[in-house]
């Protein structure tokens, strides 16, 4: 198969590698079906897999999962894994919406018990939960409240009483990452976020019920706590408007690093300073205090969504059995140890719109989980399907430890609002069974589940690479967009 | 990507920052009743409408501020923006969609017949 002048070399079903040229350091590697590369390779996006290959420290592998597609430089899907001391550590290689990730909290409740009050219960909750543009969230946080997000994340939460011990022990990290210095993240950053921690925001954000489908690995499935036709929760959201100035302003930063220098590759927005510099050094101090503010910020809508549950439905906590499963993010730059070259390196994973998926008997997974593989949640669309996934058995040979995030754009989101014009999205979700509630008709219009590829064939790449293997498949009963 | 046009630098960069704002809004229901300015530099045309566009971006994101009408006028590699608008008020603004940044990709500035022509990509 050929991407432009580049051959590219088919390695099984399910991988794909583009070879080094130019300036590349290493091979591309895409994981992806024959048919979904015949459209991958129509896209930038191959491009964007050749251009991170040029930068310094980069080992083994530049990477694109299944669901890749154009990003800002990286591509949305990628993962790029550098060495410590040589490699460089790149904003674009993250994203803007910091550490934006997904949560999936279990019940006792039969998706059949809840149907009848389904409507209701999501007015409820899209009153309640915070969503949209300009929205603000249930907690005022001063400035010394915001600097312990910053450094704690989750752990704030719970200092609070908006989190359990559950939640913490099955947020990825601990909901609390290292390093983090809010001395790192501008005064505007700060600003931009202190009335929006606990809100959804919009765009492809957005809080879902679920039904569990199917099940297809019964023993992880009993550890993740989840049945076929039980109701779940799914929460996608992030770091919201202080992510996205960390990003912003790092983005600066680094241009001028490069400039100085004299760091030359192929798009500028791969800005990037090496991970030893002052620059790079303060990237991830900002980063990891965006990224808890993330898992603050999911942590808060998680309470709030719950809180509702036990109101609405006049239950108890332990009636209602909805515990948090687990919380992952997809948006991250993380120092991980992996094998390189046959010898155990401590390397930083870019992963953008890609997940982590250790296997089994990985220490970082919650105990509950370690003999099953940490839990893997992939979003899809809203009108389809989404699906609970473990870290599988090649992960760490095949991808640092990572998967894809969801389905990715099939169609950009102009395109996605002229293909619907006239429809009303509302009633088309609920024709296919999911009650739709949303702050914003254009963004809901920009979110339709054509604008996306089938996440089930994505899935089933990941599932026969054996980067993360299948447990459940969600099915959407309602939906809350911001 | 959006695209503006104007019939010189300040036009155009004026053109840019009503674009912006008509992401956010219907700038027909925003009132002309506060005015803010803002500064900012480049070397070149680019940069100058990047440095604009992401302080336009940030009176939204920080101060919730909406803009009517926006002019612009340059000294040198200074360029300040002046805005007539009116902080957010949700009973009367509808706000389509959160624009998390304006980006450096494919921006573009260039020359045409009758005036210039600018290119631009936020991130959404």
């Amino acid at each position: 198969m050929r991407f432009q002048e580049v051959e590219i070399r088919k390695l099984s079903d399910t991988m794909w590698e583009i070879p080094r040229g130019g300036g590349m350091r290493v091979p591309g590697l895409v994981f992806a079906s024959e048919a979904m590369m015949r459209d991958i390779v129509h896209e930038e996006a191959v491009r964007q897999v050749m251009n991170v290959a040029h930068l310094p420290g980069i080992l083994k592998h530049s990477i694109g999962m299944p669901d890749i597609h154009w990003g800002y430089g990286f591509p949305i899907g990628g993962v790029a894994a550098m060495d410590e001391r040589e490699g460089v550590v790149s904003p674009g290689g993250v994203g803007y919406d910091i550490n934006c990730g997904v949560r999936l909290l279990r019940s006792d409740l039969t998706a059949d018990a809840l149907r009848p009050k389904l409507r209701e219960l999501v007015a409820a909750l899209h009153r309640e939960v915070p969503s949209g543009v300009g929205s603000t969230g249930f907690v005022r946080l001063t400035e010394k409240d915001e600097e312990k997000v910053l450094t704690q994340g989750s752990r704030w939460a719970a200092s609070r009483g908006f989190a359990s011990a559950q939640d913490i022990a099955c947020t990825e990290s601990g909901g609390s990452l290292p390093g983090a210095d809010p001395d790192a993240v501008s005064a505007v950053a700060r600003k931009r976020g202190r009335d929006q921690l606990g809100t959804l925001g919009s765009g492809n954000h957005f809080l879902e019920i679920d039904e569990v489908a199917e099940v297809f690995d019964d023993e992880a499935a009993r550890a993740f706590g989840l049945f076929p036709g039980q109701a779940a929760l799914l929460i996608h959201s992030g770091s919201r408007g202080l992510g996205y100035q960390v990003c912003d302003d790092y983005l600066q930063t680094m241009t001028d690093y490069m400039r100085r220098n004299a760091i030359d590759l192929p798009d500028r927005q791969l800005a990037c300073a090496h991970i030893r510099s002052p620059e790079g050094e303060r990237y991830l101090s900002a980063l990891a205090a965006a990224g808890n503010y993330a898992f603050a910020n999911r942590q808060l809508l998680a309470h709030q969504a719950r809180e509702t549950f036990l109101r609405f439905l006049g239950m108890g906590p332990n009636d209602l059995g909805m515990r948090l499963v687990y919380d992952c993010g997809h948006n991250n730059a993380k120092f991980e140890e992996h094998e390189v070259d046959g010898r155990i390196r401590r390397v930083l994973v870019h992963r953008k719109g890609a997940t982590r998926c250790f296997p089994s008997g990985n220490a970082e997974i919650p105990e509950q989980y370690r003999h099953v593989g940490q839990p893997v949640l992939i979003p899809g669309d809203m009108g389809n399907a989404s699906y609970v996934l473990a870290g599988g058995p090649e992960a760490m040979r095949l991808s640092f430890g990572s998967t894809c995030h969801g389905a990715g754009r099939r169609m950009s989101r102009t395109q996605a609002r002229s293909s619907v014009r006239g429809k009303s999205i509302v009633q088309e979700m609920e024709r296919r069974g999911v009650i739709v509630a949303c702050a914003s008709l254009k963004t809901l219009a920009e979110e339709i589940p054509e604008a996306y590829k089938d996440v089930s064939e994505v899935v089933g790449v990941v599932h026969d690479a054996g980067v993360a293997t299948r447990v459940a498949r969600l099915k959407p009963l309602a939906v809350v967009k911001g | 990507m959006l695209e503006a046009r104007g019939r010189d630098l300040p036009d155009l960069f004026s053109s840019c920052i009503l674009a912006l704002f008509s992401l956010l809004v219907d700038r027909r229901t925003v009132r002309g009743e506060e005015v803010r300015a803002v500064e900012g530099a480049g070397e070149t045309a680019e940069e100058q409408l990047f440095s604009l566009l992401r302080e336009a971006l940030l009176l939204f994101a920080v101060d919730k501020f909406l803009a009517r009408s926006a002019r612009v006028t340059m000294e040198g590699k200074r360029v300040t923006l002046t805005l007539a608008g009116e902080p957010l008020d949700p009973g009367r603004h509808s706000v389509a969609r959160e624009i998390k940044a304006v980006t450096a990709h494919c921006m573009s500035v260039e020359r045409e017949s009758g005036g210039y022509l600018a290119r631009f990509v936020v991130d959404v």
